[in-house]
């Protein structure tokens, strides 16, 4: 709405710089020389120049009085036009309409459309400052991958960064970074079937589509750690398909297929890949409970390390909520002032080690446990 | 009738400058353009030893040879041929393997080129225009393929 | 500041900049003082609008704002903050809206200050510049707009090209900018003329500032960019004949031509379809540089990004303004009445003869420029003009212009005696010979020309002063009255004279910097020593550094003559992790009037690392000469004559104004 406002406003500006001008009673002003006019007072100042040259010494007398000669010709011949001509008009008021009407209705039309065509109104700026800044749940996923990029830069050993970060890699598009990243939380958190899917998934988008043998190995690694990862299974799949062997790649998606939950969401992009391969889709294992799908796990694994702090926060804080109403547990105090610690906010913890003070006040050995927190997590006393 | 002789002399003694800067641009751009070639443009032409080129191509991955008296050696290939290319003096900072590069000098007897100019100016496509153009004849480089 | 509040203000503008294009013209054409007057007003707020939308990317620089694509792609929030700013214009889209700035700029000055032109010579030469206007903010808005916004926004730039990063990108282009578009003010003022039929002496008087305050501006601009190469580029090179060296260098004669047949036609009105000729030239040619450079047929350091759609759109803009300019000439310069007549030998043939060859110059560098394009084009060679062509040809034609230079101001107006300048420059022959001889002894046995250049150079320098002598009349008149003439002398001769002298300092500076210098290319290892001229350089460590985006790679040297300690040299590589470039940074040290110089290179086998020195003697002169003459040129825009122009002639008849008809 400012926007709008400030843009009117500038229009406003740029209409008014022509109607100024154009409102009557200015037009009496004798600003306007005519172009006669001008050149004389030109000529006068250039005689009088030769006057002070001359008297100075700086030209002979014989150069003055010809220069004097010539300049006074020019102004004979200016003063006969000055005669001649009438000076500017002051203007007509039907041009002058004519003028207003065009600035009033060209300017924000122009301006408008051309702004619409081009524009981004709807953007807000976004200083690099205040997007660090942000509170995590209104940081953009950019500005959250820059975050975990620098964390890991500081703690390169960080395996479960490089695991939060790299399927978001693939999303966006930066897939040599996700096979890295996918290769350092393996060697650093050791062999899992959904890293090892992952990095394979990584490799394929990498070759553009292509399930190079290094994908391929990637993939059977997963299958030897959990023989029903689908996605391992639906990649070896097109691995086979690449490579022409239809039958063996039917033979992938059919098993994938027959023991996936129904609904599961890569059901669809399996069902395509049989058709494709002119194989027919085994029907659904209509008995099996629908399990957590393996979207919801892939959502937890995208979760970024504030969103998890996010989520983490949360369950404190229902925890510390539950202990204002009932303060009879001990445990729960402790761990509450152990949790705000470790999401380093020592404040809320000293509170917590005071008010659960405030509920122990008669129980020595509840005190002493308390007392011994505090001095541990460094709270003071 | 002085005011048109002396109209005339003006002008006459203008054409006569004009004359003479033509002259001289002839002259001298007959005796010092440079042309550029690519390595395989030079084996099919037998270039004369001794005339000054402008080499340009990529240079050869893994053929950058600096010896410690600031003396180098690479090789330029254009996908179609090689050569390899002398040089004494400091590399520009944008000389890489792999990428492209224009050296200036003379060819040499034994088929190598001595360069006593070696640019690797480009733009932010990492190619200078020239060895882009000519490797793109040769089928050597495609569009949007040597970004970054 | 929201970047969509620069983006409306640039598309504002365009609608401002098409009014300035058609109101004051119409009212020229119908005699309309208050239409005219609108034109005034709208080259004020245009100004306002295009400073609100640089300022408004600037802002957007500084807070590194990833959503706007031109601020991803140039600019590193780890950058420091005046690289951040200085990158606005280090890139395509910044540094054209830079361009409409000054030509805004300049647009706002004559709307401001020409209070005493002709209504309707104002009027059309802010038509004219509103026309200009329209056609490169058309050109951003649509080819290059640097508001495009990305979402979502990426959370770190690209950076900026490392070589770009440097204070002399701070300074360069904004100078070569003012100088390049003020032209432009001067090309308005042509074809306002033109349109207006009314060409005489008080033109001349009016564009005279305009094009020496452009002039003053493109030397400097021209100065640094070349100062700037000399030291960034590391080759110790300070004039490349890069094409878009070029494309500032042909502007600069043309300009240089016109601020000397101005004179000409406000002293005696003649060669009037010349200067006007050189007026619409001088902006041609600033308008072809810009298409050269931005269009991306040449290929430079300076062409950022290449992009077929810009060269095609920049082309047609060059060839509506040249060709609609030259047509209008083409049809009014045979109408125009004659002027004064001239011998010729007088000032006026010398300043014809000073025309004639700066502009075959700028011809010539023009051929060199554009040739291999036009063989391209015709049979596909490609070849390369290098320096050797630019030396030849430009060496040749400006060797008379200098010789001449002293002879100029010495000559009456009309008719002349050559014999007589001649004999007054004696005292300037002396000094020259001396100084010849004493080059001589001091090269003992360099080149030829060498000794021959230094003599001309000091004859240059030495012929103004004689000419401000004269003009005061030392040895003719008592001293005494000497004196006060020469301080009564008008700063117009003055600046003259000094520009003069700075064409021969520079002269001075490349004639001692190209047949003097010394160079040594070596693989040097720690405490390693070598010569260089005669000065002994040690490498006494190599270090490493980290700089706000980039690391360094330092190495220090100590410097001795004749075994006396002359202090250090600091040269570094530095390598800029964004875009994994690295950039040599020079270590100059100057010495009087001389420097050292030296770069460094690669790490060499065995522990060396390539060093590259020179001793580069008088090196300075160069760049100061052309800085004395930009001062010469402001020198004399600062002379109460240009300044005062045409006191208010209205204001006097003011009551007798009306009854006259």
């Amino acid at each position: 709405m400012l926007l709008w406002i400030a843009f009117s406003l500038m229009t406003g500006a740029a209409i008014l710089a022509v109607l100024w001008p154009l409102r009557t009673g200015a037009g009496a002003a004798p600003e306007a020389a005519s172009a006669a006019e001008a050149d004389l007072a030109v000529y006068r100042d250039q005689l009088a120049e030769i006057e002070r040259d001359r008297t100075a010494g700086l030209i002979g007398e014989g150069e003055g009085e010809a220069a004097r000669a010539e300049v006074a010709r020019r102004i004979l011949r200016a003063s006969a036009e000055v005669h001649a001509t009438r000076a500017a008009s002051a203007g007509n008021v039907g041009r002058r309409r004519a003028a207003a009407l065009i600035a009033l209705v060209g300017v924000p039309v122009l301006a408008g459309t051309l702004y619409i065509l081009l524009g981004s109104p709807q953007l807000s700026p976004q200083p690099l400052a205040a997007r660090l800044n942000a509170r995590p749940e209104e940081a953009d996923v950019a500005v959250l991958i820059r975050k975990v990029e620098e964390h890991l830069e500081a703690n390169p050993d960080d395996g479960r960064g490089y695991e939060v970060i790299a399927p978001i890699y693939l999303r966006i598009g930066r897939t040599s970074d996700a096979v890295r990243t996918w290769s350092n939380a393996i060697r650093l958190l050791g062999s899992s079937p959904s890293r090892q899917s992952g990095l394979g998934e990584a490799m394929v988008a990498d070759a553009d589509g292509v399930v190079t043998a290094e994908a391929s190995a990637a993939f059977q690694q997963a299958l030897a750690q959990d023989p029903k990862d689908p996605k391992a299974r639906y990649f070896l799949g097109l691995a086979a398909e690449q490579d022409g062997k239809t039958a063996e790649a039917a033979a992938y998606w059919s098993a994938l297929a027959a023991d996936s939950p129904v609904g599961a969401p890569w059901l669809p992009l399996v069902h395509a890949a049989l058709a494709r391969v002119g194989a027919a889709a085994p029907a659904p294992q209509t008995a099996q409970v629908p399990g957590p799908g393996a979207a919801d796990v892939a959502a937890a694994e995208d979760m970024t390390p504030e969103q998890r702090s996010q989520m983490i926060r949360g369950m404190v804080e229902r925890l510390s909520a539950r202990l204002a109403e009932d303060g009879d547990d001990l445990e729960g105090w402790l761990r509450l002032m152990r949790a705000w610690t470790v999401l380093g906010d020592a404040d809320k913890a000293k509170a917590a080690a005071t008010d659960a003070r405030g509920h122990f006040g008669k129980d020595d050995a509840a005190l002493a446990r308390i007392d011994a927190l505090a001095r541990e997590l460094g709270l003071g006393s | 009738m002085t005011r048109k002789r002396r109209r005339l002399l003006l002008i006459f003694s203008a054409l006569g400058v004009l004359g003479v800067a033509a002259g001289l641009v002839l002259f001298a751009l007959n005796d010092t353009i440079v042309f550029f070639r690519t390595p395989s443009e030079l084996a099919a032409e037998h270039a004369v030893p001794g005339t000054r080129l402008r080499l340009g191509g990529l240079v050869k991955d893994d053929s950058v040879v600096k010896q410690d008296n600031a003396h180098v050696r690479f090789v330029v290939t254009d996908g179609g041929g090689e050569i390899a290319v002398n040089y004494a003096g400091l590399l520009p900072d944008l000389f890489r393997e792999g990428q492209g590069v224009i050296a200036e000098g003379t060819l040499e007897p034994d088929g190598s080129f001595r360069a006593d100019t070696v640019l690797a100016k480009h733009d932010e496509k990492y190619m200078p225009k020239e060895v882009a153009d000519a490797l793109k004849k040769q089928g050597v480089w495609k569009e949007g393929e040597a970004t970054r | 500041m929201n970047p969509e509040i620069g983006h409306y203000a640039l598309v504002l503008a365009l609608a401002v900049a098409i009014l300035q294009t058609t109101i004051p013209v119409w009212g020229a054409r119908a005699g309309d003082a208050a239409l005219m007057r609108v034109g005034t007003a709208l080259a004020i707020v245009l100004f306002g609008f295009i400073s609100l939308s640089f300022a408004t990317l600037v802002s957007a620089y500084v807070q590194s704002d990833f959503s706007v694509l031109n601020v991803v792609e140039n600019s590193h929030s780890m950058k420091p903050l005046l690289f951040k700013i200085t990158g606005v214009w280090g890139n395509h889209e910044g540094s054209m809206l830079l361009w409409v700035l000054v030509l805004s700029l300049f647009g706002a000055l004559v709307a401001l200050f020409g209070s005493n032109l002709p209504a309707t010579l104002k009027a059309n030469v802010l038509g004219v510049q509103g026309s200009i206007a329209t056609a490169f903010l058309l050109f951003i808005l649509l080819t290059s707009n640097p508001f495009i916004r990305v979402v979502p926004a990426p959370a770190e730039g690209q950076d900026l090209n490392p070589v770009l990063q440097d204070i002399g990108l701070a300074i360069h282009p904004p100078l070569l900018y003012l100088g390049y578009v003020g032209f432009s003010i001067t090309f308005a003022f042509a074809v306002a003329a033109l349109i207006d039929g009314r060409i005489d002496a008080a033109w001349a008087r009016w564009v005279r500032p305009w094009a020496l305050a452009a002039w003053a501006f493109l030397t400097v601009g021209i100065a640094m960019g070349s100062y700037w190469a000399y030291y960034e580029l590391g080759w110790g090179g300070w004039w490349f004949w890069d094409p878009v060296e070029n494309a500032s260098l042909m502007p600069w004669f043309a300009g240089t031509a016109l601020i000397h047949s101005a004179v000409v036609m406000e002293k005696r009105d003649a060669l009037k379809v010349w200067t006007i000729l050189l007026a619409i030239l001088a902006f041609s040619l600033s308008l072809l540089g810009t298409f050269l450079v931005r269009s991306g047929v040449l290929t430079s350091v300076h062409a950022f990004a290449t992009d077929p759609s810009r060269g095609v759109f920049i082309l047609g803009i060059l060839i509506f303004f040249i060709g609609g300019s030259l047509a209008i000439y083409a049809l009014r310069a045979p109408t125009l009445r004659q002027g004064g007549i001239f011998a010729p030998v007088s000032r006026e043939g010398a300043l014809v003869l000073n025309n004639l060859l700066l502009t075959a110059a700028a011809a010539a560098v023009f051929v060199g420029t554009l040739y291999p394009l036009a063989l391209e084009a015709y049979n596909g060679a490609k070849i390369t003009v290098g320096p050797p062509y630019f030396n030849l040809t430009v060496g040749a034609l400006m060797a008379p212009v200098v010789f001449a230079m002293p002879f100029g101001p010495l000559l009456a107006w009309k008719r002349g005696d050559l014999l007589g300048a001649a004999q007054r420059l004696m005292a300037a022959f002396g000094a020259a010979i001396l100084a010849a001889l004493a080059a001589v002894y001091v090269q003992g046995g360099g080149p030829v020309l060498a000794p021959v250049g230094m003599g001309l150079a000091v004859f240059i320098v030495i012929g103004a002063c004689v000419d401000l002598a004269e003009r005061a009349g030392f040895g003719r008149v008592p001293a005494a009255t000497a004196l006060a003439r020469f301080r009564g002398l008008p700063r117009a001769t003055f600046g003259a004279a000094l520009a003069h002298a700075g064409v021969g300092i520079c002269l001075m500076g490349i004639i001692a910097e190209t047949s003097w210098n010394a160079e040594r290319i070596i693989g040097a290892k720690i405490g390693q020593s070598f010569e260089v001229g005669r000065y002994e350089l040690t490498l006494d460590r190599l270090e490493p550094r980290q700089g706000p985006n980039y690391r360094a790679l330092v190495g220090v040297f100590s410097v001795r003559r004749g075994g006396a300690d002359m202090g250090t040299i600091e040269s570094s590589k530095r390598l800029f992790t964004a875009r994994s470039m690295s950039t040599t940074e020079s270590g100059i040290r100057t010495y009087g009037l001389s420097q050292l110089y030296v770069s460094l290179g690669d790490e060499l086998p065995g522990g060396a690392i390539g060093v590259r020195a020179y001793w580069k003697p008088l090196v300075t002169l160069i760049w100061l000469g052309a800085l004395i003459m930009a001062l010469g040129g402001v020198l004399s825009l600062s002379d109460r004559r240009l300044r005062v122009g045409a006191p208010r002639p209205a204001k006097k008849p003011k009551p007798a104004a009306v009854p006259a008809e």
